[in-house]
């Protein structure tokens, strides 16, 4: 093994340092360095092997060890040469030269160090790959060959002092991310407005206003050593993992015990647990629809606003207006509304709830007790008896249209296997998908003109399915009669055919009989 | 009628053939006279293939924009269209079935023995061309499943030594299945493979009609006969009666096949060249012997590669199969023969086998199933059944010849209970049956030859 | 003869029973195949295997009047509009989305899905909203005399 690494070596002719690391044989008789590491090593640009020899010259690459684990990394050949230009990453990644709560290692979990000092989510860091490393935040330059005190106490030990006071995060990054120039010359494209929109939002006042270092902050949700942008499935901020990063602080009781929310009452912790029940939350985490909202579709992402105050509820009805426009604009030329506003209601989340919000079914408009309708009806409206007969009628309709589809969509399968054409069916089953569509959404008129615009075509297209079915039930039975008939009679053919041939052999014994 | 017949006899003399066709004769006796039938039943399917292909052919557009929809159009849109193609479909199937079993009657009775070897010959050709059918019609609707299946079985054509690369391109009209592909199978299944195929069931015929049917063996001449005009006749044109019942109702019930894998043919979605293949991907259930034996092979192996290897001793065993008249000495001097009954049974047994498993008995369902678990379970069925076959000869027949059949149940059991691969336990086979052959060699002793008149 | 009379009277009367079977079966037996064959042969009215499909005389003036018409073919929806130059233009009215049916915008020169707001340019690009990939574009011709064709074909991938 020795003499094929020293072979290897050879073969690609390595510097002298490295050539000592490479060969270094441990205290029990084998190679430090791995076959893995020795093959990444091989395959590195030749600049960035001279990097890591200058490193092992100035002895800020420690040992074999401490070489092996940085080739150990799965890291493209660019950030190993950023890391081996970096004296701070190089430091502090030999488990020789700094102690367990300082080392940046592999797996922090194996080698019992700091969690947030994770090396392998580092080299993934969106800052460290644009060339921000470790000097950017902490301080100091990537040459120093030792680190200043005054860096040091920036971060204290302590991990009571450091989580005492976070008021000056949202600060210090957005020295760099509310500089709209400096900013241009990373990613032009980037916003940077969230400073302005954080202090405004009441994470921003809680923490900022109020000193509560509860309070979520940048890092909170970014991260901190392994930032990825937004559009990463790593992220802690994708799509489908902001609800699991909002849900650490606010599905976790005893962390928001003593928060209340603008009316006086303790803030509620089931917000995630009610929207993983939700439409958007399957589509968003089970099926996989990134157009639908997470937390921040409808929160905002810096500037959260939370509070139900009065000017708040019409904001609130525009978050659902977004995606669905339709719904939105017959309920403001509806009935509707001018109640709504008066009683300060706001539009959608009144029926439709605000984290559990449903797959709405036809059972909110039944006339009994029970249903949304009816109940809301009988509290707040009791004059307007037409309303019920309204309802009554939404609901007629929809149970029709629904109960039909269903119906046609159970014999699609049947009548397919049974070798008839479903073709003109499945497109009716199509049509009658968009038609029941469509007359829900028109429910939000509260006008049977609006609905009926739509319910009455559902209900010819359901009557032209039944149609198809019954001709395709017809079209079966007239092929088992068919094919009944033909069997009939081929057996009388074929019964004739064998009395025939028996026939013929009484025939032929009596030929023989015959003298 | 007599004088029409006059008119023509001055003209072509017609009498002598008359009379021989008056006096001819089916040897009858025993239990063999169910498998005369089976010759008219697989001819009765080809015709009805003809006439149903002829009409499919009135609406059929060859394309690739137009294959599978006007296939479409016929089930849906064209009055029995519907039918028709599902009556092609199933006939197709049930002529390769009554195929195999009229082949496998006439190896175990040894109707290939002098004088009727090319009857043999002619009917093994028109096996391959059977199944040249089966596979140029598949890619016919240009559907999914045909396209896939299509794509893997001209693939194997790149293991033919030498030609190999130059085969699969004549075949496919280009490096991959496209409608070139279309075009030449199309061309294949409805002109060149019918006229071949009409002009050799023409010669078999003959040959039947000329020399009669084979007699049971230890007889060179029946001692009783049934007339063929008309009483064989009218029993064959029963049987066919039948035959179009079964096939009516099949095709009425179940339109698209049985359901099993491998044998359905519901027409799906068209077929997409740009798609990934869908797990399950099998081809038609008379070539899964094949597929599953090509599987079984490592990549490369005695200094080929696998596939190589597989379809070599395909050919091997094919090449045998053909050549059984001359190879059966025993059956030419009309003696009873148990060894080459005994080579059927194997074949049987290796067939069946690895059909079964190709079909996954065993697997649970899954998606990829744990071979071993097919292979144990589809190796109990066989060995099952090679048992009752065992029993059957040894009892009723007095074989005494099992070398052949146990070694292929050896490899089974092997394979399937003890995990050996399949490879090394036919290996182990082999050497058995190379054994068995040198000890049978080397014995003391003259072979006596059992009495004559024992069934073979 | 002697041995006349009832045996063979009787085979006769059954022979003629026998014969009217056969008759009789094999009249109904052909008939089963001729008359499905006879339907089979007959050629059906001009719609043939779907391909290029030509628009009605009614989809042609709707399309003129509302400037947007939807047609099926089968299971599929197609939009077919004008576009800005006068250009006769077919997409898949079907949204990438959840499968509603689009609807073309002539104001603003977009097709828009009323579902969950969205957006596609007029040669099926996303703009913006939920919807993951392109609507399929169609070829849409006129023909010489002035009926309109859509290919319902996918119209190739141009280079």
């Amino acid at each position: 093994m020795i003499a094929l690494a020293l072979l290897l070596a050879a073969a690609i002719e390595y510097s002298a340092p490295l050539k000592q690391f490479v060969g270094a044989v441990g205290k029990d008789g084998k190679p430090v360095l791995t076959q893995g590491q020795l093959h990444t090593l091989d395959g590195l640009p030749e600049h960035t092997r001279e990097l890591l020899s200058t490193a092992i010259d100035n002895q800020i690459i420690g040992s074999a060890k401490h070489l092996g684990i940085l080739l150990s990394v799965d890291m493209p050949a660019q950030s190993l040469a950023l890391v081996a230009q970096d004296n701070c990453v190089l430091c502090h990644t030999d488990p020789g030269n700094v102690k367990a709560r300082s080392l940046f290692s592999p797996d922090p979990k194996v080698s019992n160090s700091n969690p947030l000092l994770n090396l392998t989510e580092f080299v993934n860091d969106t800052h460290f790959r644009q060339g921000l490393s470790c000097s950017g935040c902490h301080g100091g330059t990537p040459k120093d060959e030792s680190m200043a005190n005054e860096i040091a106490q920036r971060w204290p030990s302590d991990p009571g002092l450091r989580h005492a006071d976070r008021t000056w995060i949202p600060g210090f990054c957005a020295r760099c991310h509310s500089d709209p120039a400096f900013m241009r010359g990373f990613s032009p494209a980037m916003p940077t407005d969230q400073l302005v929109k954080y202090q405004q939002s009441k994470h921003g006042t809680l923490l900022l206003g109020e000193h509560d270092s509860k309070a979520a902050q940048c890092v909170s949700c970014h991260g901190v050593h392994g930032i990825r942008g937004a559009k990463s499935r790593n992220s802690k901020v994708y799509a489908q993992r902001i609800p699991e990063t909002c849900g650490t602080c606010h599905a976790d009781a005893q962390y928001m015990a003593g928060y209340k929310n603008v009316n006086g009452d303790p803030l509620p912790t089931n917000q995630l647990a009610q929207y993983k029940l939700s439409v958007h939350g399957k589509a968003l985490l089970e099926k996989g629809d990134l157009g639908a909202p997470a937390c921040n579709g409808c929160h905002g992402n810096h500037g959260n606003n939370v509070a139900a105050t009065a000017v708040a509820v019409a904001s609130f009805s525009q978050a659902c207006r977004t995606c669905h426009p339709t719904n939105a604009s017959l309920f403001e030329a509806s009935k509707h509304k001018k109640a709504f506003d008066e009683h300060q209601w706001p539009a959608c989340e009144q029926c439709h709830g605000r984290h559990q919000i449903m797959k709405p079914t036809d059972a909110l408009l039944a006339n009994e007790p029970g249903a949304l309708c009816f109940d809301c009806h009988a509290k707040y409206s009791k004059e307007n008896l037409a309303c019920g007969k309204t309802a009554a009628h939404f609901k007629g309709a929809l149970t029709q249209l629904g109960e039909g589809k269903a119906e046609l969509s159970g014999t699609v399968e049947h009548l397919a296997e049974a070798g008839l054409d479903v073709e003109p069916l499945t497109g009716v089953i199509g049509e009658l998908s968009e038609a029941v569509v469509q007359t829900r959404t028109r429910v939000h008129s509260f006008d049977q003109g609006t609905f009926d615009s739509a319910a009455t075509p559902g209900l010819e297209t359901l009557a032209r399915g039944r149609k198809l079915v019954a001709d395709a039930r017809a079209e079966h039975g007239f092929r088992r009669k068919g094919l009944l008939m033909a069997i009939g009679s081929l057996l009388l053919l074929a019964s004739g055919l064998a009395f025939k041939i028996r026939g013929l052999g009484s025939r032929a014994s009596d030929d023989e009989k015959r003298p | 009628m007599s004088r029409a017949f006059d008119w023509l006899d001055k003209r072509y003399g017609l009498t002598p053939l008359v009379d021989f066709l008056k006096h001819k004769e089916v040897p009858v006796g025993g239990h063999s006279m169910v498998w005369y039938y089976l010759g008219g039943t697989t001819l009765f399917f080809f015709a009805s293939q003809v006439c149903t292909g002829l009409l499919l052919l009135l609406f059929y557009q060859p394309g690739e924009a137009t294959a599978y929809e006007s296939i479409r159009f016929i089930t849906t849109k064209v009055p029995f269209g519907w039918l028709v193609r599902s009556l092609h479909c199933w006939s197709a199937h049930l002529m390769i079935v009554s195929l195999i079993v009229h082949m496998f009657s006439t190896f175990f009775l040894k109707a290939y023995r002098p004088p009727r070897e090319l009857s043999w010959v002619t009917g093994f050709v028109l096996f391959m061309l059977a199944l040249g059918f089966g596979f140029s019609g598949y890619l016919l609707p240009w559907n999914e499943l045909a396209f896939f299946a299509t794509s893997v079985g001209t693939d194997s054509m790149k293991a033919v030594p030498g030609i190999g690369d130059w085969l699969l391109q004549v075949l496919r009209g280009g490096t991959d299945v496209s409608a070139q592909t279309l075009y030449r199978f199309f061309a294949l299944h409805v002109v060149a493979l019918p006229l071949i195929t009409v002009g050799l069931v023409g010669g078999h015929l003959l040959f039947i009609q000329r020399q009669g049917m084979a007699p049971a063996m230890g007889t060179h001449v029946a001692r009783r006969g049934l007339r063929f005009f008309p009483d064989f006749l009218l029993r064959d044109l029963l049987l066919w009666l039948l035959c179009l019942i079964l096939l009516a109702t099949l095709a009425v019930s179940l339109p698209y096949g049985p359901g099993l894998p491998g044998v359905e043919w519901e027409l799906g979605k068209k077929a997409n060249p740009l798609a990934p293949a869908y797990p399950g991907i099998k081809p038609e259930w008379y070539f899964l012997w094949v597929y599953q034996l090509l599987k079984e092979f490592p990549p490369h192996i005695l200094g080929m590669e696998g596939p190589q290897a597989a379809i070599l001793l395909v050919s091997v065993m094919l090449g045998i199969w053909a050549a059984v008249p001359w190879l059966d000495r025993r059956a030419q001097r009309d003696e009873s023969s148990t060894a080459f009954s005994d080579l059927g049974v194997a074949a049987i047994l290796f067939v069946g086998y690895l059909t079964l498993k190709a079909w996954d008995i065993g697997g649970k369902g899954l998606k990829v199933p744990d071979t071993f678990a097919v292979a144990r379970a589809t190796s109990i069925i066989t060995v099952i059944v090679a048992a009752a076959i065992f029993a059957l000869r040894r009892f009723a027949y007095q074989h005494r010849f099992f070398l052949l059949s146990g070694a292929a149940t050896l490899q089974i059991a092997l394979h399937g209970f003890l995990r050996v691969s399949y490879l090394n336990a036919g290996i182990v086979s082999v050497l058995l049956i190379a054994a068995g052959f040198a000890y049978l060699r080397l014995r003391p002793g003259p072979s006596v030859p059992p009495r004559l008149g024992v069934a073979p | 003869m002697p041995d006349e009379g009832c045996p063979l009277k009787k085979k006769r009367s059954r022979r003629g029973f026998i014969d009217i079977m056969l008759g009789l079966g094999f009249m109904g037996s052909t008939a089963s195949v001729v008359y499905p064959v006879l339907r089979y042969l007959k050629p059906l009215g001009p719609s043939g295997a779907q391909g290029p499909m030509k628009l009605t005389k009614e989809d042609q003036a709707k399309l003129e009047r509302e400037h947007m018409l939807i047609v099926r073919s089968g299971t599929t929806r197609i939009l077919v509009f004008e576009d800005g130059q006068q250009k006769l233009r077919a997409l898949d009215a079907r949204c990438t989305h959840e499968g509603c049916t689009v609807q073309f915008v002539p104001g603003e020169s977009l097709i828009w899905c009323a579902c969950h707001n969205g957006k596609f340019d007029l040669d099926g690009r996303v703009l913006s909203g939920p919807p993951p990939r392109p609507l399929a574009q169609y070829s849409c011709t006129r023909e010489a005399d002035g009926s309109l064709v859509v290919n319902t074909d996918r119209k190739k991938e141009e280079a």
